[in-house]
């Protein structure tokens, strides 16, 4: 093609768009809504795996969690530990933290148990957790009111309790201060330490926190373990602090290997490539469809385009006659359908935007329209005009000049 | 400047060969008006084509400003279109949504001609055909007799060896036919070659040479003055 013919083409082909406003308009419209589509169900992707890190980083940083029992499939985020056999001893926890604060910050033993929880006249169903003073540190979730019992408390096997927000809320109305009333579990009389701040995890919220030794005495009956949470130094020792942790507890436990073990742990960065791989394939098949969308879209352009060339016959017979080369025909129609491809993708990435902010603003869902799927989908709805206009645009290019003058 | 020799163009219909023209042979100075007439199927439109480089023939030779076209491809003869021909068809051909001046820079398009000497060309054109003030005026706006001026104007602009006129008074009544056919005879005044294919012998007359085809074959090529149908 010759330079100027270029901006020939592209006046043409735009005369020829605003000469049939409405049809360009509805043709273009399957390019917009597939490419809106790539950019919001990405986004929704995107928002996703954000989501996952952050409820991930939630749930306390650099988490290793020594669960009681066989490995069971997934390893979840937080595995109710009311219903494991506890494996775990004093003697565990011990050789835990005298690994050194290199590979182990923190380390808290914990078991838990259903239970009643009784206020005045009120009762709930409630999860009685027993731990260590380490616990809110190492699980990143604090007292709002008064405080998590102290050491002193723990080691005397006080019946202090903290409760979780949502016992606050059924108990005390969330309204008050609760701290120094008593409440009773199982019919035992505790004293409230404090309350936790809100998760947002039914486990955490509806769970009443007391000292192990409390626990162990009052409730279980039972001197291991169900759980250690062990806070590794850095995100970049955990798998070397998971490896010693095994080591040193299949030492303990006069075990030859893992396979064997009555423990195992749970890494975060595990969880971590779980979650992401689930939010990936999430956003793979959400991103699929809306691809396919996209495609349909591009089908509609081939299928408008080779009307138009058939309309079109007697007019490319006469360009043919007064000189147009197969190229030049081919480029007057792959102008065109570029145009609308093009018009159709940069309206649909501003769908796209709007979309994923409806998500997140009345969708209450984490949407995030990333640079890379705005680049892709944009670049998709080119490569679209350039492979569906192409066919029509060969065809228009193959006439017999003879045939096209003719043609009425 | 136009070379015809034995030319042929056989068309195959199952087992029978239809010869639409039968080895054709003449030559067309420079300059000269040849009205090339005959009945419907005589060959005349199909000697049109391929004077015109719409088609290929199937034997003979075809040598249109010294340049051999009787075998090409498609895209050279397109280019040879561009170059050395101008084409006014009977129902005018012009682009229905382009105005008069559009229509007449439409083949410069194709030679690469920049924009700004493919404007003047075409105002210039329009002027030379009676059309100065209409450069604006899409087709609807236009008579028949203004809208063939264009197309003649068109057929001018791209600076071609020969004017190939296909009935080009045919969708006309007789007067504006008339002044279309005192247009031609004064371009030819100016020194374009001008080839008029026509059935119509009162046309045909108002040529300086007639070439008259019948069955494939010339039945006659004299001087319009001599000719009788």
């Amino acid at each position: 093609m010759k330079g100027g013919a270029f901006f020939e083409n592209i006046r043409m082909s735009l005369r020829s768009i605003a000469a049939n406003a409405v049809r360009s308009f509805l043709t273009a419209l399957g390019v917009m809504i597939g490419t809106g589509a790539v950019i919001a169900m990405l986004a929704l992707g995107a928002g996703a795996q954000k989501s996952v890190e952050a409820s991930l980083q939630s749930l306390g940083s650099n988490l290793l969690l020594v669960y009681s029992g066989q490995p069971r499939g997934g390893s979840l985020v937080r595995r109710s530990t009311t219903n494991i056999v506890p494996t775990l001893s004093a003697e565990d926890l011990e050789a835990v933290r005298n690994l050194g604060p290199h590979l182990v910050e923190l380390a808290a033993p914990e078991s838990s148990s259903g239970g009643q929880a009784k206020f005045a006249a009120v009762n709930m169903p409630v999860t009685i957790v027993g731990t260590g003073i380490r616990y809110p540190e190492i699980r990143n979730v604090h007292p709002i009111l008064g405080s998590f019992f102290t050491e002193q408390e723990a080691d005397s096997r006080k019946t202090s309790v903290v409760i979780g927000h949502q016992v606050y809320q059924e108990l005390f109305g969330g309204a008050g201060d609760p701290v120094g009333q008593k409440i009773r579990l199982n019919g035992l009389g505790y004293r409230v330490a404090g309350v936790m701040e809100p998760k947002g995890s039914s486990v955490t919220d509806s769970s009443v926190f007391i000292p192990i030794s409390t626990f162990q005495r009052y409730v279980s009956g039972n001197p291991k373990y169900a759980l250690i949470n062990v806070r590794a130094a850095s995100a970049g020792i955990m798998r070397q602090a998971q490896g010693a942790i095994e080591k040193e507890i299949l030492r303990l436990h006069r075990l030859p290997n893992l396979d064997a073990a009555d423990f195992y742990v749970a890494n975060q960065l595990d969880l971590l490539d779980t979650l992401q791989g689930v939010a990936g394939t999430f956003t793979l098949l959400l991103g699929g469809i809306a691809a396919i969308s996209l495609l349909v879209g591009g089908i509609g352009i081939m299928n408008i385009m080779l009307v138009s060339v058939t309309e079109r016959t007697r007019e490319i017979g006469v360009r043919m006659a007064l000189g147009a080369k197969s190229g030049d025909i081919i480029a007057q129609f792959m102008t065109e359908a570029i145009i609308l491809s093009v018009a159709g993708g940069l309206i649909g990435i501003a769908l796209g935007f709007g979309a994923s902010w409806a998500f997140s603003r009345f969708g209450g869902l984490a949407s995030q329209v990333t640079p890379l799927s705005v680049a892709l989908s944009f670049g998709f709805s080119v490569l679209i005009g350039l492979f569906f206009g192409g066919y029509p645009a060969y065809i228009a290019s193959r006439m017999d000049p003879i045939q096209a003058l003719r043609y009425e | 400047m136009i070379g015809v020799t034995n030319l042929s163009r056989h068309y195959r219909m199952g087992p029978t060969t239809v010869k639409a023209l039968d080895s054709v042979t003449f030559g067309i100075q420079s300059g000269e008006f040849v009205a090339i007439v005959g009945p419907s199927g005589s060959g005349k439109t199909t000697l049109m084509n391929i004077l015109g480089c719409l088609d290929s023939p199937t034997g003979g030779s075809y040598i249109l400003a010294g340049e051999e076209t009787a075998s090409l491809t498609s895209d050279k003869r397109a280019e040879i279109r561009g170059r050395r021909i101008g084409f006014v068809f009977q129902n005018f051909n012009l682009l229905p949504r382009e105005n008069s001046l559009e229509n007449v820079e439409l083949p410069m398009i194709y030679q690469g001609i920049p924009s700004r000497v493919r404007k003047e060309r075409a105002r210039d054109m329009l002027r030379k055909v009676g059309l100065e003030g209409r450069e604006r005026h899409v087709p609807s706006e236009l008579s028949g007799g203004q809208r063939q001026r264009v197309a003649i104007a068109r057929a001018l602009a791209g600076d071609p060896a020969i004017i190939l006129a296909d009935e080009p008074t045919g969708a006309l009544d007789t007067r504006t036919g008339g002044e279309i056919m005192e247009l031609f005879h004064s371009l030819n005044r100016d020194g374009t070659t001008l080839i008029l294919v026509t059935h119509d012998p009162l046309i045909a007359r108002r040529a300086r040479r007639v070439i008259q085809i019948q069955d494939g074959k010339i039945l006659a090529d004299v001087p319009s003055g001599e000719w009788t149908p």
